[in-house]
């Protein structure tokens, strides 16, 4: 298998602060997690030359983000999407870099995505006219990603037993780890019991399985290995990269089963195979929580657990901070803020160069307690290797591989 | 172009060069469900797609199908995201699999398609009666000269494999 394991690097990352009401543009977000990475990275607006960003419509372009920076491209590519682009864009970027196109690539993603356009479907996007492929499902009243997931969620209780109690897990799990995470929206800890007692979204999905719609811009640099040494941060190399990969019949994958199955099932070769390791190498995931049910389906995908006991192995403790295998150590999109898979690489950068920003107070100089109750601690202790499993829709995923 | 149809609240619109829908819909409102038949392979396929997914053929025809089918899947939608169907909560929509072509090319496939499941007389089903492994045939909706929604009701027929609905 053709492989670039090692060759490239994250040096930068850099966000905006979460919230419901940034009262402010996509272009002013971007600009400042771009300007927040570049930063990061101990580089200059002149050192970056590539530009890569995803949106739907709801967002700024690479043209006018670059020049609030100062920054002049050799190499710039905006492209449609969400959940699942941004593993795909920095191997794009690498990509780009190894065709001799630019140097250096910071990939951002800015969205209003409570105060604008919300994610779900509501304001602006539910006025948008029905036609050509979305007649198939949205005049019944299927929309919503959680709407358009459901089906395939229900299908794995059916088939395998999974009960929502050991989903709520998830949710559990991640809350905990937001608890000690100063720029999370949701800081409380939940319980299983609470996440099973909130009211139904759309069945089996309760109000506490279903992400947070949030405003905020991130930001990922990639450069060469090389460059990657004249960087501020120790470097995150990156082993092992998948783009969109897709099932059959992505236009309507309900016409190809099982539909229990994701995306990942065919992921899951291309990115282990680059990087040469195996699921029980990696020492902490971030697989996408637009719901609980994301995360679990896509563990299991993935070779972390047998297909069909995802529910027990999420319910097991192991993707808890001190467990085997903690996932989503920011609270993820379920409660640190939504933003299509970014802050879940960003997180995992951070914890490779062991200096994630917790309540311990020499954080940023990678003196952490490793005591994780509430206010505390959440870097993963003697973190090598990390794993992002990014989402889209069942039939459409990305992963990525890193290591310290 | 025909003017867009309105329905809770949605502009549905097909426009004279969509080779995909407009016909489709033309058979819906003559109360016939209808999906594509590959000239070369003769697999069947939904939706309705310009090439067959298994033989890239283009030529194609319309073939009515019987409109039965088992309940796959299926979801109760109890916080609506569309205005319009904020009044009909709670709502099923549910994933029919038809009886045509079950388990083909690969058991792994068939004919599967989305719909609401309604009583006959179109107002929604009770959500305690929605369950895999349910009988449906289609009914439809009219919505305008040129448009109906395919929608599935319960019929009496044993179910097919085991009967599961989410509980509580």
């Amino acid at each position: 298998m053709k492989t670039l394991r090692d060759k490239y690097c994250i040096v930068g990352v850099g966000e905006t602060e979460y919230s419901r009401a940034s009262n402010r543009t996509t272009r002013a977000m971007a600009v400042e997690a771009v300007r927040h990475a570049i930063l990061d990275a101990g580089l200059t607006a002149r050192d970056i030359d590539g530009m890569l960003d995803y949106q739907g419509g709801d967002s700024t372009l690479a043209n006018h983000v670059a020049p609030d920076l100062g920054i002049r491209l050799n190499f710039y590519m905006d492209v449609m999407g969400g959940g699942s682009s941004t593993e795909a864009l920095i191997g794009l970027a690498m990509g780009a870099i190894e065709a001799g196109m630019c140097q250096t690539v910071a990939i951002y993603r800015s969205m209003n995505g409570y105060s604008e356009f919300r994610i779900g479907g509501t304001g602006a996007r539910a006025a948008q006219p029905v036609r050509g492929l979305d007649l198939a499902q949205v005049p019944f009243g299927m929309r919503s990603a959680g709407q358009n997931f459901a089906p395939t969620f229900l299908r794995h209780m059916y088939e395998y037993g999974t009960t929502s109690e050991q989903v709520a897990h998830v949710k559990a799990a991640h809350s905990k780890h937001a608890s000690q995470n100063p720029k999370a929206l949701l800081k409380e800890r939940v319980t299983v019991a609470d996440v099973v007692g909130s009211r139904w979204i759309v069945t089996p999905l309760h109000l506490l399985d279903c992400c947070l719609e949030t405003d905020n811009a991130t930001c990922v640099i990639v450069t060469s290995a090389e460059r990657a040494r004249a960087c501020r941060p120790r470097p995150v190399h990156i082993m092992g990269v998948a783009g969109r990969v897709s099932k059959p019949r992505l236009d309507f994958h309900w016409a190809h089963g099982p539909i229990t199955r994701v995306a990942g099932y065919y992921a899951k070769d291309i990115v282990f195979g680059q990087a040469g390791i195996g699921p029980d190498d990696v020492d902490l995931t971030g697989s996408y929580d637009a719901f609980t049910f994301t995360t679990m389906l896509q563990l299991e995908e993935y070779g972390f657990c047998k297909k069909g006991e995802g529910g027990q192995y999420v319910g097991s403790g192991v993707i808890e901070l001190g467990g085997r295998r903690p996932n989503n150590t920011s609270g993820g999109h379920l409660c640190e803020g939504y933003t299509h898979g970014m802050s879940m690489v960003i997180e995992n950068v951070r914890q490779l160069r062991g200096t994630v920003d917790d309540y311990c107070p020499k954080a940023a100089e990678g003196v952490h307690t490793y005591d994780y109750a509430p206010g505390g601690c959440r870097q993963v202790k003697d973190a090598e290797i990390a794993m992002n499993l990014g989402w889209a829709m069942p039939p459409l995923g990305s992963a990525l591989i890193l290591r310290r | 172009m025909p003017q867009p149809v309105q329905y809770r609240g949605m502009s549905l619109i097909i426009p004279d060069n969509d080779t995909e829908w407009k016909e489709f819909y033309a058979h819906a409102r003559a109360h016939r469900l209808v999906v594509r038949k590959c000239a070369a392979c003769g697999l069947l396929r939904y939706p309705p797609t310009h090439a067959c997914p298994w033989c890239m053929a283009l030529g194609w025809s319309w073939r009515e199908v019987s409109g039965r089918g088992t309940i796959y899947s299926y979801e109760i939608v109890h916080h609506a995201i569309q205005p319009g169907f904020r009044e009909l909560t709670p709502y099923a929509v549910v994933l029919v699999e038809l009886d045509e072509q079950r388990g083909q090319p690969t058991p792994d496939e068939s004919l599967r398609i989305i719909g609401n499941l309604l009583r006959p007389d179109l107002t929604p089903e009770a959500d305690a009666e929605v369950a895999i492994g349910r009988r449906v045939r289609v009914v439809f909706q009219d919505l305008a000269d040129h448009l109906a929604l395919p929608q599935f009701t319960l019929t009496d027929e044993p179910p097919q494999g085991r009967v599961w609905r989410l509980p509580g």
